[in-house]
Parts: structure tokens; sequence; C-alpha cells
């Protein structure tokens, strides 16, 4: 049934009916615990993804791998990271891969990837919320392009460490990206507030009230403030 | 008019000084942040106006309290449709169409939204809106994820929103066994059981022409990149591959479809809305596959549970002291609860930290169906207990450029 299954995905166009390729998401359930059936699974997947199978069948494959991927299957993703049609489905399986290779991959990616795509890789920089490295997101954090700016942003606020409060607030605060950066000051502000530390949080609201808030952002910290007291 | 990332996260008043309208009292009169409101109105927009839309539209239009100015969906037709009603019940051409949401949250003269879009695009409009000042009401399921979940709630509360989820059923189809449980009459509670589904399945429906109707990048939003099909997107009430509620990138199924309504109104009989079950346990009887999800104060909640009856309370019988049922704020059902909350800043019915904990249920259900084992769910840490695979199930990535 497996087998049977991958050579489905060889010709896997939108319209052919998912049950062809059920067996392989069964496999994904049925190898939990077992590293070498795991692994086996994962290497013929990836191996999928160097194929020229049709889109529908890659954004499958990237949707097992989302269960069961690691270091091993990373590279083949990476490869995806900048095609515009699978992008988001590398990203996909990426975004909650436990493997310090996932992170690698993402960031080398950021800087050759056109606007759009960038932005999905900040963002699933940021969705990971641990063990992300702050400097490309306080690059991105300081684009000229707003919405990748604003993204940046958003980064930080999802990770909220002390690095990532230091880059926000050394940040120009601009009409274009002051709610992104005042919510992601209250995130970080929050996660401070979350490990006991409220002077820390209390110094972000006051930040936020100096840079001259949106009035949603003003009830916000002014709110942090009565969070810190 | 598209309306860009780099426009909508701007803090200027631009969008407000280009729309302008005549006899409407503005935001800054309202009861929208901390003065007290000299008129009653809200100012309202809606968000996905189809379907259940269309009945929350005509909820809201229909209050006095409510000056309703704008509509936004990625179906022209719906759109139009929804400008039409407005205009006529007020007698003008006031109403604007957007097909973005963001331009409805960019207006500053704007108080409240109310959603009606798929799942998929909850928690992103939900999230921006509350960064844009607004409060929101959105229909059920509020939820499609868990990860989601809490971040709609963080920050809901970190703008101090009014944010309420849109099941009008916990409240009203479960009257009998929630005043049983509440006035004590049950005694002891020990569980009650949840019969709903099916869970979404994978959608590869065949590519069909698009209709000029539909914007289809938005109608998709930050759901995976799919070609259109009528049946992917169709509102229909179905989950049997007819709609859009069928599909996991958009809906969990019955499962939390009609779920929303089933465990909202457990989670609610039970009293257990303020807490998350930190235990899923998959079992099996009669050659049947059902979940138990146990609370930490030993309230049990089961799913699908073979020879069980739906909403049946597992109790003793024994007359304790009993305990006012909550109810509405306000008139007019859900939505007047929703409004009357806006001006009070009180908690909606189904506030979204309800909302969220009992969606809680479907959503913890699922994974350890689509896992076949059983969980532990740290609901302080928002994660599983040792599963890291579990833990990948709590999130999906959205498509580029949305990020919440």
């Amino acid at each position: 049934m497996l087998d049977q299954a991958f050579e489905a995905l060889k010709t896997y166009k939108w319209g052919v009916d998912p049950k062809a390729i059920k067996a392989i998401q069964d496999a994904v359930v049925a190898t939990h615990g077992d590293t070498a059936s795991r692994k086996e699974l994962e290497s013929k997947l990836a191996a999928v993804l160097a194929t020229d199978v049709p889109r529908a069948a890659k954004d499958s494959v990237c949707r097992f791998l989302k269960t069961i991927g690691t270091a091993h299957s990373v590279e083949a993703l990476a490869k995806l990271l900048h095609d515009a049609e699978l992008s988001h489905m590398a990203r996909h399986a990426l975004q909650t891969n436990n493997a310090p290779e996932a992170v690698k991959a993402l960031v080398g990616a950021i800087e050759k990837a056109p606007k759009k795509i960038k932005i999905g890789i900040i963002s699933s920089l940021g969705a990971r919320g641990t063990d992300v490295p702050i400097a490309p997101l306080a690059k991105a954090l300081e684009d000229k392009d707003p919405e990748i700016s604003n993204a940046g942003a958003l980064a930080l606020g999802a990770i909220g460490s002390s690095e990532a409060v230091k880059a926000l607030a050394g940040a120009k605060a601009t009409d274009e990206n002051k709610i992104a950066v005042c919510d992601a000051m209250f995130q970080c502000a929050e996660n401070m507030l979350n490990h006991g530390k409220k002077s820390e949080a209390k110094a972000i609201y006051s930040t936020v009230l100096k840079i001259g808030p949106t009035k949603a952002a003003k009830i916000a910290a002014d709110l942090g403030v009565k969070a810190c007291a | 008019m598209k309306t860009t990332r780099r426009k909508f996260l701007s803090s200027s008043g631009a969008a407000t000084a280009a729309v302008g309208f005549p006899s409407i009292i503005p935001s800054s009169a309202l009861g929208n942040a901390d003065k007290p409101a000299p008129s009653n109105r809200i100012v309202m927009g809606g968000i996905g106006i189809g379907n259940m839309g269309r009945g929350d539209h005509g909820a809201f239009l229909g209050k006095n309290d409510v000056q309703y100015v704008a509509v936004c969906d990625a179906r022209k037709g719906a759109m139009n449709q929804a400008k039409a009603k407005t205009d006529a019940k007020y007698g003008n051409k006031d109403c604007k169409t957007y097909a973005d949401y963001r331009d409805i949250l960019s207006r500053d003269d704007i108080d409240a939204v109310h959603i009606a879009t798929p799942d998929h695009w909850h928690a992103q409009m939900i999230i921006d809106s509350c960064r844009h000042g607004k409060d929101v009401f959105c229909q059920k399921p509020e939820s499609l994820t868990l990860g989601e979940g809490s971040l709609m709630v963080e920050t809901a509360k970190r703008y101090g929103r009014v944010v309420s989820g849109g099941s009008q059923r916990v409240l009203q189809d479960y009257r009998g066994t929630v005043l049983r449980c509440w006035n004590g009459s049950f005694g002891k509670i020990n569980s009650i059981n949840v019969n709903v589904g099916p869970m979404s399945q994978p959608c590869n429906l065949p590519p069909e022409n698009q209709p000029d109707d539909i914007d289809w990048e938005m109608w998709l939003g930050p759901a995976p990149w799919a070609p259109y099909n009528s049946k992917r997107c169709s509102g229909s009430y179905s989950t049997s591959g007819n709609s859009w509620r069928s599909y996991i990138d958009y809906s969990g199924g019955g499962m939390t479809d009609w779920g929303a309504h089933h465990f909202g109104g457990a989670t609610f009989a039970v009293d257990v809305r303020e807490l998350q079950p930190n235990k899923v346990v998959l079992d099996e009887k009669d050659g049947k596959k059902f979940v138990s999800l146990k609370y930490s104060n030993g309230i049990e909640i089961t799913h699908n549970k073979p020879g069980v009856g739906q909403m049946h309370v597992g109790r003793d019988n024994v007359q304790r002291e009993g305990k006012e049922v909550p109810k509405y704020a306000g008139s007019g059902g859900i939505s007047g609860d929703f409004i009357d909350c806006v001006k009070t800043r009180n908690k909606p019915f189904r506030h979204i930290d309800y909302a969220i904990n009992s969606m809680a249920v479907p959503h913890l259900a699922t994974i350890a169906y689509k896992l076949n084992r059983s969980l532990e769910w740290d609901s302080a840490k928002q994660q599983f207990v040792n599963d890291a695979e579990a833990d990948r199930l709590r999130n999906r990535a959205r498509r580029e450029p949305w990020q919440i």
C-alpha cells in the first residue's frame, strides 16, 4: 500500500482523490517511536521533493514532513524556500521541525528571498519562538520597506526575549511600523511579566508611551503599566 | 482599493479622512476607550457577510444602538447585497464596501466589527482588529488551531478589547441540561458526553473556472494556495465534502463546526469554561475509538463514547447547593450581549477566553485521533507534555504575507 501511495504521488495533480496517498499518512502515524522506519519514510518523502512530481504532490509531502521531519529532510525543503509556489508549504514543514538545521535553513534563505517570501520566512522564525538568532530579525526590523520591518517587529515580539526587546527599543518607530513595533514590545513585556520581571516589563511599557503610540496601543500600554504595579 | 500591509499597520488616520461620512457619531464620542459615551450608538462594520455573516449583519443592523457603516467580503455579490440592505435600512448610500478587511480596521470611526469568514481567517482578523482598537464579535468556531487560540486571548486582553465568540446555541440549546447542572439537582457531576463529527479531511479538488465575483487570493488568505473550486469555498453547512467546512485547511470539520456549539454547551453545563483539559485519553469500546478529556478538577468530557447519549451527564443525583446560571447582558440574544458589553466593557457571555477554552477540547481530541494515541496537555504552557510530535500540530505556517 505504501509503495502504491508513493507511486501515486508521481501523478498526484489537483483533482486526484486524496485516498490515493492516504497510506503515507497512515505510515506517518504507524512509525511513531520507530526511528529506523521513520528515517526511511522521511528519506523517501524528501527524495520526492527533488523530482518533477506535480505541485499538489509536493504540497502533500510537505504536510507529511511537518509531523516527522528531522535534520534529514531540511536540505530538500530548504531548496523550495525561494520557490514562489512551494515556499509556504516548505515553511509549513520547517517551522515546526525541531532540528537546529531548520532554523539555519530559514535564516539562510532570508537574504536572497523576494519580498513576499522573505516576510513568510521571517514570520516562521518568529513562530518558532525559541532558539532563533535575533540579528536577522533585527535587520528586517530596520529594513526600509515597512512591510518587512513590520514582519521583523512581529517576529521579535513573538520571541519576546531581552535581546528582542533591545532590538525593538533601538528601532526607529515610524507611522508605518508603529502598530507592529508597539505590539511586539507588548509581547516582550508580557513575557517579562510571566517571568516575574516587573521592572523590565514596566520599562518596556514606558518606552512605548514615549514613542507616541496609537490610541489602541496607548490603552494597551496603560493596562500594562497597571499590571506591573 | 487594496490595502498594503504598509498602509494597514500605519498609524495615520488617513483612511478616515478619505472615507468621511455624514451624520455618523465619531468613535471618539462613543464608549470605545475610557470616556463615557454621550450616545449609545456603536459604529460597526462587517467582515465576511454571506451565510452566517448575513444573519449577524441583520442582527446588528436591527439594533437601534448600532450604526452600521461598512461591509467587506471576498465575494462582490454578497458584499453589494449587504450594502444595499444597510443603505435601505438608513435611507442613504453611506455604507462603504471593501474587498480587504484591513481597510475597515484602518477607519478610526469604527468601534467594532463582526467576523463571519471561514475559520482559517478568524485568528488573523481578530488579532488585527484588536491591534487597531476594535471590539469584535466573531462567529464560531473561533479558532482553527490550538496555537492561534492563545494568541487571540492574549491580544484581546492586551488591548482591553471586548471580544465575543458567536455560538448562540451554547446558552440556548442545552437549557435543560445546563439548568440541572447549575441548580444542583444533578448533584456531583463527573462527566458529560458529546457526540459530533466528522473531522475535516485533506482537500485536493480539481481546478474550476474562477467566477469574477470572488477575490480568490483574499478568500484563501493565510491558508495554503489551492486552485479555485466551488465546493472548496462553498459556505454550505455540509461537512461531507461540499463545503469549506469539510476541509483541513479551512475548518476542523463537524468536530469543530457543530462541535463549537456542543463542546461549548458541555463546558458551560459542567462549568469548566475557565479551564482546559490536561489529559486526552484515546480509548476503544465495541471496536469504536473515542476520546476522554480530563480536567484537573476531576470532570471528564467524552467524545463519541459508544452507547452514551448526546450531552449525557454523569452524576450522582444527590441534590447539592445550586448557583445562578449566567445569562446574556442587554437584549437581543448573543449579539445584544456583545453590544451591551461594548458599552459596559464587561465580559460577554462567550468571552474569547471561554470560547478558546471550549475550542481546545475538539482541537485536542482531533490531535489525539490523528496521532492515534493519548496525550497530556499543559494548558499553562500551551504545549503537550513530552510529546514534541504532537506539539507540531498546534500551529500552521501562514501563507505569506500573512502573519499574526
